[in-house]
């Protein structure tokens, strides 16, 4: 099976005024996908999902769906449906109302409007509520409504702006899982902004990350967790420590760098970094590291510091280690098998590191 | 005493003393001389206190009054159609379509700088037969005799408070416009709508309370109206107020002055909640 791609961006730009939102877009989603935008606010990523619906022109550069480039065609034509932040419900219609809101103007005869209807609300849950009014739904009711009311239409594309920040934590947790069965059962390709990496991670097949108007990488989530192009974007996905290190040698498509702290490691070289420098940056994720009251055995890099800070967070307990010669303590996060916090604050303790646990990145910025 | 005001009742009582004196000696007291009034007879100079239904009988069966209650009505209803139509395009552009609207709303209050009496006798330079209108029609060679259908008729009235009722409408219906969330007429478009489709389905449900609110406050009070017609409305604009106020001056028959009053003010109130079903049912079938 092949599988076609819908949606093509090429070159795309956005500016308002003198502020260029979006520059240079370029990103191409097959069908079927779930595909996430990530960034923090104002990184553009909203504008580029809305250059897609139709709600805003883009200045430079194309925009395919299907195959057919959307220059003139208007939001209200583009096979595209969104679920908004706020959810945008109807207040002055109720639930079934809001879901056939669409359908109505298809003018598909009553029963089979009917019929859609019901079948919608089922799938996200909310059977037989079509008599509900809008101002009496929870919030995640609200939410499934959008979805019902956006998937009724059977779009090519869903668009989700930020569609689970409103819910507390509980729910969107469960909500996670839930879109993401949805899209799977359904086969549409859908496209969500947020700025909460652990909800694109877990829902998404692809993510892209997006900084000042600029997608820097589009990758598999345990891609983009493993070799992430750049220091920015390690940062904005999960813990990471950043290490300079000097490079000795390279062969192999293996770095020899001395890694400050840790001494001399060999480092896999990352092929998705963006920028190269004379000095190396390199990253280790705080799940990575061993740490230990003796020094642990079988490790090719230690370091010998002190605590400086211990917390319990529940699923993993999270270590501050300080060090001479470190600019900043060293963050370690251990699972949490026994209930208990094995170091204290101001105890001296070993920290080891393999190989494969240090991450090339590339040049540090500025 | 003390005691009592610190209690939750007593408390509440005091809070709302000033208002229900106020209320009570204002609103409740002379309404009550008012329907006092109309159970009674005028005897030449004397007021014949026995209670009696010849007030109201003579209310329904007098054409007359038939005749200008149901003139006053229709007035007012034509005056609140052509408000509100108007009002609503001005409300929409302040709410929609410009950013500068502390200034829009300013300038639209601009006419209530000047006197009621003053903007009634403005229409009246406009459109009397010597007036602006005229000479100008003249000038431009479009007529040769001045028209004599723009002053002293319905049309004249209806015009005059349209205008003077304009910020009344405009008010209540950019509030209900501006509270609209703008995601909702996305949404609209997201699934297919067109601009108009997407007015009619969506903007126009959402704004029905602010027409009801706009329209109540411009009916209510031009049934009653008695300075603008006997200015600008001629024999025929005249309407049910001015013939309440002849029987309180001129005619001196205060009992039927009372007894029409309140035929007026019931009419009225069965008029607006009329209206207000309606609107809201109608605003409902919208989907």
């Amino acid at each position: 099976m092949t599988t076609q791609n819908i949606i093509e961006i090429s070159g795309v730009e956005k500016r308002f005024g003198t502020f260029t939102a979006v520059r240079d877009l370029n990103l191409t989603l097959k069908e079927g996908e779930f595909f996430s935008l990530l960034g923090p606010s104002g990184c553009g990523k909203t504008t580029a999902l809305r250059m897609i619906a139709g709600f805003q022109d883009h200045d430079a550069g194309t925009i395919r769906i299907g195959g057919q480039d959307m220059e003139h065609i208007p939001a209200n034509k583009r096979p595209t449906n969104m679920v908004f932040q706020s959810y945008a419900i109807f207040p002055h219609l109720n639930v079934g109302d809001n879901v056939a809101f669409g359908l109505r103007k298809l003018k598909l005869g009553k029963a089979e409007t009917e019929e859609r209807v019901a079948e919608a609300l089922e799938m996200v849950e909310l059977g037989g509520l079509q008599s509900r009014k809008a101002t009496e739904l929870s919030g995640g009711q609200r939410q499934r409504v959008a979805l019902a009311r956006a998937l009724v239409m059977r779009p090519k594309v869903l668009l989700l702006d930020e569609p689970l920040s409103a819910l507390d934590k509980n729910l969107r947790e469960a909500m996670q899982f839930e879109m993401r069965r949805l899209q799977q059962k359904l086969g549409i390709t859908f496209v969500m902004v947020t700025h909460d990496q652990y909800e694109a991670m877990t829902m998404s097949d692809r993510i892209g990350v997006m900084f000042k108007g600029q997608l820097k990488q589009v990758d598999k989530p345990e891609v983009l967790y493993a070799r992430p192009c750049s220091q920015e974007v390690a940062a904005f996905i999960g813990g990471m420590n950043f290490l300079d290190a000097a490079v000795t040698g390279e062969m192999n498509g293996k770095l020899h760098a001395d890694v400050r702290g840790f001494g001399p490691l060999s480092i896999d070289v990352n092929p998705n970094v963006a920028r190269r420098g004379p000095q190396l940056l390199a990253g280790i994720r705080p799940e990575q590291l061993e740490i230990s009251a003796q020094k642990p055995d079988g490790y090719d890099g230690y370091l010998q510091g002190t605590v400086t800070n211990a917390a319990f967070y529940g699923e993993n307990v999270h270590y501050h280690v300080t060090a001479d010669g470190l600019p900043q303590p060293i963050a370690v996060s251990v699972p949490n098998y026994f209930h208990t916090v094995d170091h204290k604050q101001g105890d001296p303790v070993w920290l080891g590191v393999q190989n494969a646990s240090v991450i090339d990145l590339g040049a540090r910025e500025a | 005493m003390a005691g009592f005001l610190r209690t939750e009742a007593g408390k509440g009582l005091a809070l709302s003393a000033p208002a229900s004196l106020y209320v009570g000696l204002l609103v409740a007291a002379p309404l009550g001389i008012l329907v006092a009034y109309s159970f009674w007879t005028q005897t030449y100079v004397e007021i014949d206190k026995t209670l009696t239904w010849a007030n109201y009988l003579e209310a329904a069966t007098d054409p007359l009054v038939r005749h200008l209650m149901l003139r006053s009505i229709l007035i007012a209803g034509a005056v609140t159609a052509a408000t509100v139509a108007l009002a609503y395009p001005i409300a929409y552009f302040i709410a929609f379509r410009t950013h500068k609207k502390t200034l829009w709303l300013l300038l639209i209050t601009i006419p209530f700088w000047s006197s009621y009496l003053l903007r009634v006798f403005s229409w009246k330079l406009i459109l009397g037969f010597n007036g602006v209108m005229n000479s100008a029609l003249i000038s431009m060679g479009l007529i040769t005799e001045p028209l004599t259908f723009l002053l002293y008729n319905e049309f004249a009235v209806v015009l005059t408070l349209a205008h003077a009722w304009a910020p009344f409408a405009i008010l209540p219906i950019y509030v209900s416009l501006q509270k609209i969330d703008r995601s909702l007429l996305e949404a609209a478009t997201d699934l297919g709508l067109t601009k108009l489709e997407r007015f009619i389905r969506v903007t126009l449900p959402l704004t029905v309370p602010g027409i009801i609110a706009a329209s109540l406050i411009i009916f209510i009070p031009t049934v009653g109206d008695y300075v603008t017609p006997s200015l600008v409305g001629g024999s025929q604009g005249k309407m049910v107020a001015n013939l309440i106020q002849v029987q309180f001056g001129p005619a001196n028959n205060w009992p039927l002055g009372a007894t029409l009053s309140l035929v007026a003010m019931a009419s009225v109130g069965f008029v607006a909640i009329l209206f207000v079903v309606l609107a809201t049912a109608l605003g409902r079938r919208i989907r």
